[in-house]
C-alpha cells in the first residue's frame, strides 16, 4: 500500500470517527438496547471506536515504517503528511 | 485497629514510595535546562506511555468521570470520545516537533511557535495564557487529593492537611529531579490507577447489581434518560447535543496542546518511542470505562455523597470494603491527582521561566533552573490558597481552561505547515480567538447552539489568522527554509 493511501485510509478513519460520535451522525445509535458486553449500546459503540483507531494506527505504522526503513524522504517527518504521494 | 488508621497507613506508604522513585529518578538526570525541562530527550516507550496516560488521566477523569456518570449520565460519555480523536494527528506531528526541537533546541510549545514566528510578545502572551490555563488545573488536581484523604480517613485528616502533604511531596520531586521524577513516578502512578479502577469497577456492578449488564437494565428501567445520550445537565435537565458535540471538538483539539502534553515531543528519545505512544494510547482511553461503571453503580445505590464528585469515595466507604483496600483506593485517586499535578507544576515553570522571563533577560543556565524552581513552590502555593475555597466550581473552570488552551493549535498547526503564515496573523488570531472564548463564557447565554465557547474563539481564530497572514507581507523565505527543512 503506498504511503499517500495508508495516511488518506488513516485520516478518513479519524474523520468518520468524528462524525460518528458527535451530532448528527451518533444519534442513530445513542441509544441504551442492545447492551453490549453488558454495556449500553452507545457506550460500547464509542469503546469500539477506539478500539478501531488502535488497528488503524498499528497498520499505518507498518506502512510508515517500511518508507522509513527504506529512507524515502516522504517518510520524513519534516514532509507535510500529504507529501506521501506517488509522482 | 480503626479503619482510617489503616487507610492512613496504606497512604503512607503509598507516598513514601512516590517520594523515593521521584527521588531516585533525578539522580539519572544532568543538571542543564535539557536535563530539568526534557529529560535530556531520553524517554523509552515504557515511560512515555504511562506519562501520557497518567498526565491525561487526572482527578478529573477518576472523580470527575465518575462524578458525571452518576448525576449526568451519557454526558459522561464525552470523555470517553476526545482522546483518541486528539491523540492520532500526533503520529505525524510529535516526531515533526521532536525534529525540530533537538535541531533548534526548542523544549517548550512557545520556543517553537517563535522559532517559525519571532516575536517576545507572542511568547510572553503564550507564557501568560498558558499561566491562566494551568492555576486552575493545578488547584483541581490539589483539591482532589484533599478530598480523597479526607472522606477516607472520616474527616482526621482534613482537606488543608491532605492537599499540604500529597502536594509538599509532588513539589519536592519535582523541585528536586525535574522531568525525570515526573516521568518514573508516573509510570509507577499510571499501573496504579489503570489496576484499581478495573478491579473496582468490575467489583461494584457485580457486587450490589449481579453484574454490569444486570445494573446498565436496571438502571434503564428505573430512569430511561439516565442512559441515553447527550445525558443530562448539573441540574438534571437534557443536555444538547450542541454542547455535547463541542465539548467533544474542544477537547480533542485542546487535549495535546496542554503545555505538559505538548512538551512531551521534547522528552522522546526517538520518534518511533513517539509514535508507539501514540498508537497505543486509545488503549489508556478504555480505562476510563471502569471507571464509568464505579459513578454508574451509585445512580440507583440508597444514599447521596454530598456532592456527585465525591460519588467514588462514598461508594467504597458504603460497600464496607476492607479497610486495605479502601487504602489503595486512595492511593489510586491519589495516583491520578499527582501525577498530573506535578506535570501541570513543572510544566508551567518550564513555560513561565523559558518564555515569560528569559526572553527578556539574558539568564544563565543555572539561574534559570533556579528560577523554574522558585516558580513550582510559587505556582503550587497559589493553587493551594484556592484549593481550600469549598465553594470553588473547578470542573467549570478546568472546562474554560479548555477553551484558552485550544487556541494554540492554529499557531502550531501554522508553524509546522503553513509556509504562508506571518508573526502578525499568529498574533492577532490568538489574540481573537482567546478574547472570543473569554466573551462567551462570560456570557454563556450568548453562546449560538450551546457550542463550547473555545469552538466560537476557534471560529473567529483562524479566519482572523489567515486573514491577516495573506494582508502582510509574507515571511523571509531563507527564514521559513531554515525553520522548516
Amino acid at each position: 500500500m503506498s504511503l499517500r493511501l495508508a495516511r488518506t485510509l488513516t485520516a478518513a478513519y479519524f474523520g468518520l470517527m468524528l462524525v460518528f460520535v458527535t451530532w448528527p451522525g451518533f444519534v442513530p445509535f445513542a441509544r441504551v438496547e442492545p447492551l453490549v458486553l453488558g454495556l449500553p449500546f452507545s457506550m460500547a459503540w464509542i469503546a469500539a471506536w477506539i478500539a478501531g483507531s488502535v488497528v488503524v494506527l498499528f497498520l499505518l505504522d507498518r506502512v510508515e515504517k517500511r518508507y522509513r526503513d527504506e529512507d524515502d524522504p516522504r517518510a520524513d517527518p519534516r514532509a507535510g503528511p500529504m507529501d506521501g504521494g506517488d509522482t | 485497629m480503626e479503619q482510617w488508621v489503616v487507610v492512613t497507613i496504606v497512604i503512607s506508604a503509598y507516598l513514601a514510595l512516590t517520594l523515593t522513585i521521584g527521588m531516585l529518578a533525578g539522580r539519572r538526570s544532568t543538571d542543564s535546562v535539557a536535563g530539568y525541562v526534557a529529560a535530556d530527550r531520553s524517554f523509552g516507550l515504557l515511560v512515555m506511555y504511562f506519562v501520557t496516560g497518567a498526565s491525561v488521566f487526572s482527578a478529573f477523569a477518576f472523580l470527575g468521570g465518575p462524578g458525571w456518570a452518576y448525576s449526568r449520565g451519557a454526558a459522561a460519555l464525552y470523555i470517553l470520545a476526545y482522546g483518541a480523536l486528539g491523540m492520532a494527528p500526533f503520529y505525524w506531528i510529535g516526531p515533526r516537533v521532536a525534529a525540530l526541537g533537538r535541531r533548534h533546541g526548542y523544549v517548550t510549545q512557545a520556543q517553537m511557535i517563535t522559532g517559525r514566528f519571532p516575536s517576545k510578545g507572542l511568547s510572553a502572551l503564550i507564557a501568560l495564557l498558558s499561566l491562566i490555563a494551568f492555576v486552575p488545573y493545578v488547584t483541581l488536581q490539589m483539591r482532589g487529593a484533599g478530598i480523597v484523604i479526607e472522606a477516607v480517613t472520616d474527616g482526621n485528616v482534613p482537606i488543608w492537611l491532605g492537599s499540604l502533604v500529597a502536594y509538599g511531596i509532588v513539589i519536592i520531586y519535582v523541585l528536586s529531579s525535574g522531568a525525570m521524577a515526573v516521568g518514573w513516578t508516573n509510570t509507577f502512578q499510571g499501573v496504579f490507577m489503570v489496576v484499581i479502577a478495573w478491579t473496582l469497577g468490575l467489583y461494584l456492578p457485580n457486587r450490589l447489581y449481579g453484574g454490569i449488564g444486570e445494573m446498565f437494565a436496571q438502571i434503564d428501567a428505573a430512569r430511561p434518560e439516565h442512559l441515553v445520550p447527550p445525558g443530562l445537565t448539573a441540574t438534571g435537565d437534557p443536555w444538547t447535543w450542541g454542547a455535547f458535540s463541542t465539548f467533544i471538538l474542544v477537547s480533542a483539539v485542546g487535549l495535546m496542546m496542554w503545555p505538559h502534553l505538548f512538551m512531551k515531543a521534547f522528552t522522546a528519545k526517538d520518534d518511533d518511542t513517539m509514535r508507539r505512544t501514540v498508537i497505543l494510547f486509545p488503549t489508556f482511553q478504555l480505562f476510563l470505562i471502569p471507571v464509568f461503571l464505579i459513578g454508574f453503580s451509585g445512580v440507583l445505590f440508597a444514599g447521596t455523597p454530598q456532592a456527585p464528585d465525591f460519588i467514588l469515595p462514598f461508594m467504597i466507604l458504603e460497600t464496607e470494603l476492607p479497610a486495605i483496600v479502601v487504602g489503595l483506593f486512595c492511593a489510586g485517586a491519589l495516583s491520578a491527582s499527582m501525577s498530573t499535578g506535578d506535570a501541570l507544576l513543572h510544566a508551567s515553570a518550564s513555560v513561565f521561566v523559558e518564555d515569560g522571563v528569559a526572553k527578556f533577560v539574558d539568564l544563565e543556565e543555572r539561574t534559570q533552573r533556579r528560577l523554574m524552581q522558585l516558580l513550582v513552590l510559587l505556582t503550587g502555593a497559589t493553587a493551594y490558597v484556592f484549593a481550600q475555597d469549598p465553594d470553588s466550581s473547578l470542573v467549570l473552570l478546568l472546562a474554560s481552561a479548555y477553551g484558552i488552551i485550544c487556541q494554540f493549535a492554529p499557531p502550531v498547526v501554522a508553524a509546522l505547515y503553513w509556509r504562508r503564515a506571518t508573526t502578525a496573523g499568529v498574533t492577532a488570531g490568538l489574540v481573537a480567538g482567546a478574547l472570543t472564548a473569554f466573551f462567551f463564557w462570560q456570557t454563556p447565554e450568548l453562546k449560538p447552539f450551546d457550542m463550547h465557547e473555545g469552538i466560537i474563539g476557534l471560529l473567529v481564530h483562524v479566519p482572523v489568522l489567515v486573514g491577516v497572514s495573506l494582508a502582510t507581507p509574507a515571511q523571509d523565505e531563507a527564514h521559513v527554509e531554515n525553520f522548516m527543512a
